[in-house]
């Protein structure tokens, strides 16, 4: 049984990696323990309220590269540890059967050199399948530098691969972790993407990361605008196949002159993921989330933003709209649309049929019609009040006791 | 009228039957409370009748039956009242009706059935799983909706080898895999002899859920959202918290 000690050290170096779902696996229980569940599925949540799904774990966290914003790098005196692949696989398993994870993300920090690590991760990965027979879900972390031959094999053993871009432009990239380049990630990335079609192709028996490649950037570290981000996502998605990219927003953990003191607020965060569903789920495309040198706006949602900016399209009229327009409809997500579109084949909607069947009106109303009737505000005062409706994400109760606001609660001074 | 039933589908087929033409039919399968002047019958199930009443229900809706199944499975007191309008209207149509989300008695009864699927997908991550000291793998839980022998198809399919008890406590019930069959059981109390390695792998679970937490970060109402309060008393990193 690995120690508590060293579990918390290797388990607080990878609480960053944001990515921690668990769809997409095909695996099926051939003997063993475990199985993969297409939907994925979510087995705890902590207090910062992201999922606990996976075992996320690093084989070791001593790093012989020095990323300015990683704690884990080279030159900071955090303590270290490092697990054996039995260890791992062990609690993987005992973890496993009692059903607190649908199964392992693991990763590690550069030890000694990129290939010794990415052989390490392998070994772990290689012998949990083969030793331990566990059919449960593996997302691995691809080393960057690391030969291309072992990415190979590791991806017949993972489900998922990732390589991180950390950061979203070149410029940023050199500047903030000097040792990686834009090319040590981009290639494995294509060149798994290229193998896994070959593989498909050729029907091979086995698995070759059935739940795809995914990558993750932080988010406000560097001066890139959202416009900049959500076009670079849109073009790793369209080129590099992936099936997501995840964005963190930037904590100080350690403290840098390159690096911004303070952290990005979460709510930016929020608009990139809902900006990227859009691009993934609702068949928009960059261009019009946001213009290049431009951020998301934080007062309300982008859809919302795009349709106001295009409001000759609206409103729309409920009953007759085809499908793709309804998704555009701020406020109408896929369930609404596909409640509307399976009701409007019985009876012409009202507006209180929609209210009735739940169809989220706050936002919606100000872009529908309903047989017709309108039941928005005029024109020129949506803007305002779709702005008030989220501003509460924001508002925070003053407090008497607490020091930093209690001084501007008494005062009236902000 | 109200029609008392024992919450089994026959029994609910039959009631239905029953009190068909009632337009002020009541159904109940829990004790209810009676109003001034209200008369009660207690149905008896009659397997003839329900086996009649289930084709004619399923020459309408292929999907009906398996909608009754889930909807007998809630555990809101309103159950009886929305099977009870959703089949009405389904025989007023003679069609399938599941997707006409404009008449309230189907969106009640979506809803229902939606809150117990939800469930039954959050409780395939939230059971949690002690080892005995044979081996075998036990599962205390308190769900809202009776969906245990609903859970047990998941878990043994991915845990083949473990005979594992899922104990609906509240219920007083269990879903048993011996390693070759399930089947359900009433159960009281389990008397249960844990492994000897069990509380150290509990208390790295712990030490693992506090450590990949990231404080600054917190956000404990959308935790909440996610995993209700009412779920924390069997999950060990919730009802003692390192």
């Amino acid at each position: 049984m690995i120690s508590e000690e060293k579990l918390k050290i290797l388990t607080e170096s990878a609480k960053y990696d944001v990515s921690c779902s668990s769809s997409g696996g095909k695996r099926k229980n051939t003997g063993g323990i475990g199985n993969s569940l297409a939907p994925g599925c979510c087995h705890s949540f902590t207090q910062d309220g992201r999922c606990v799904s996976l075992l996320k774990i690093l084989l070791g966290n001593d790093c012989i590269y020095r990323c300015k914003y990683c704690p884990n790098r080279a030159d900071t005196d955090a303590p270290r540890a490092e697990a054996t692949p039995e260890e791992i696989c062990e609690l993987v398993i005992d973890f496993y059967k009692r059903n607190y994870i649908e199964g392992l993300f693991l990763s590690s920090a550069i030890l000694k050199s990129p290939n010794y690590t990415m052989e390490r991760l392998l070994a772990t990965v290689k012998m949990l399948r083969k030793n331990y027979r566990f059919n449960g879900y593996i997302h691995l972390k691809g080393i960057p530098y690391a030969d291309e031959g072992l990415a190979r094999e590791a991806a017949l053993y993972a489900d998922r691969m990732s390589y991180n871009i950390e950061l979203p432009s070149e410029k940023s990239l050199k500047l903030l972790a000097p040792q990686k380049s834009k090319e040590s990630v981009l290639v494995p990335i294509t060149q798994l993407t290229r193998e896994k079609l070959i593989f498909k192709e050729e029907k091979r028996r086995g698995f070759f990361l059935p739940a795809g490649q995914t990558t993750q950037m932080i988010i406000g570290a560097s001066p890139e605008t959202d416009g900049q981000i959500v076009r670079l996502a849109q073009s790793l998605y369209r080129k590099t196949g992936l099936k997501r990219v995840y964005y963190s927003s930037y904590v100080p953990v350690v403290h840098d002159s390159l690096l911004p003191d303070i952290s990005t607020p979460a709510i930016r965060e929020h608009r990139l993921y809902q900006a990227d569903w859009l691009m993934r789920f609702y068949g928009f495309s960059a261009e019009e989330i946001a213009p290049e040198g431009e951020n998301l706006p934080l007062d309300f949602d982008p859809k919302c933003a795009w349709a106001l900016r295009n409001m000759h399209l609206f409103p729309v009229e409920i009953n007759r709209a085809p499908l793709e327009v309804l998704l555009r409809v701020p406020g109408i997500g896929g369930r609404s649309a596909y409640k509307i579109t399976e009701a409007r084949r019985y009876s012409t909607l009202s507006f209180e049929h929609l209210a009735k069947m739940r169809v989220v009106l706050k936002r919606a109303r100000h872009f529908i019609t309903c047989n017709g009737k309108y039941f928005g505000a005029s024109e020129r005062m949506i803007g305002g009040l779709l702005a008030a409706g989220e501003q509460n994400l924001q508002a925070k109760q003053l407090s008497l006791f607490d020091d930093n606001t209690a001084f501007s609660a008494l005062t009236g001074e902000l | 009228m109200t029609y008392f039933y024992d919450g089994t589908k026959e029994s609910f087929l039959t009631a239905f039957v029953l009190s068909y033409g009632d337009e002020d039919a009541r159904l109940a399968s829990s004790p209810t409370q009676l109003t001034l002047g209200q008369q009660s019958v207690f149905v008896r199930t009659d397997l003839k009748q329900a086996e009649k009443a289930e084709k004619r229900f399923l020459s309408f809706d292929p999907d009906s039956i398996n909608e009754l199944g889930l909807l007998l499975r809630s555990g809101e007191h309103a159950r009886d009242m929305i099977a009870l309008r959703y089949f009405r209207y389904l025989c007023k149509q003679k069609r399938p009706v599941g997707r006409n989300f404009a008449e309230p008695c189907v969106v009640e009864a979506a809803e229902c059935i939606r809150r117990i699927t939800t469930e039954l997908h959050r409780m395939k991550g939230f059971i949690r799983f002690m080892e005995c000291e044979s081996g075998a793998l036990y599962a205390p839980f308190a769900p809202d909706n009776d969906i245990s022998d609903l859970l047990a198809p998941h878990f043994r399919a991915r845990l083949p080898e473990f005979p594992f008890l899922i104990h609906d406590v509240p219920r007083k019930k269990a879903t048993v895999y011996d390693g070759i069959n399930t089947f359900t059981a009433p159960l009281e109390r389990a008397g249960i002899v844990l492994s000897a390695d069990e509380t150290g792998w509990q208390s790295l679970w712990k030490r693992y859920y506090k450590s990949v937490n990231i404080p600054s970060r917190e956000r404990l109402k959308q935790m909440r959202g996610y995993m209700p309060v009412r779920y924390w008393k069997y999950l060990p990193e919730k009802f003692t918290p390192l």
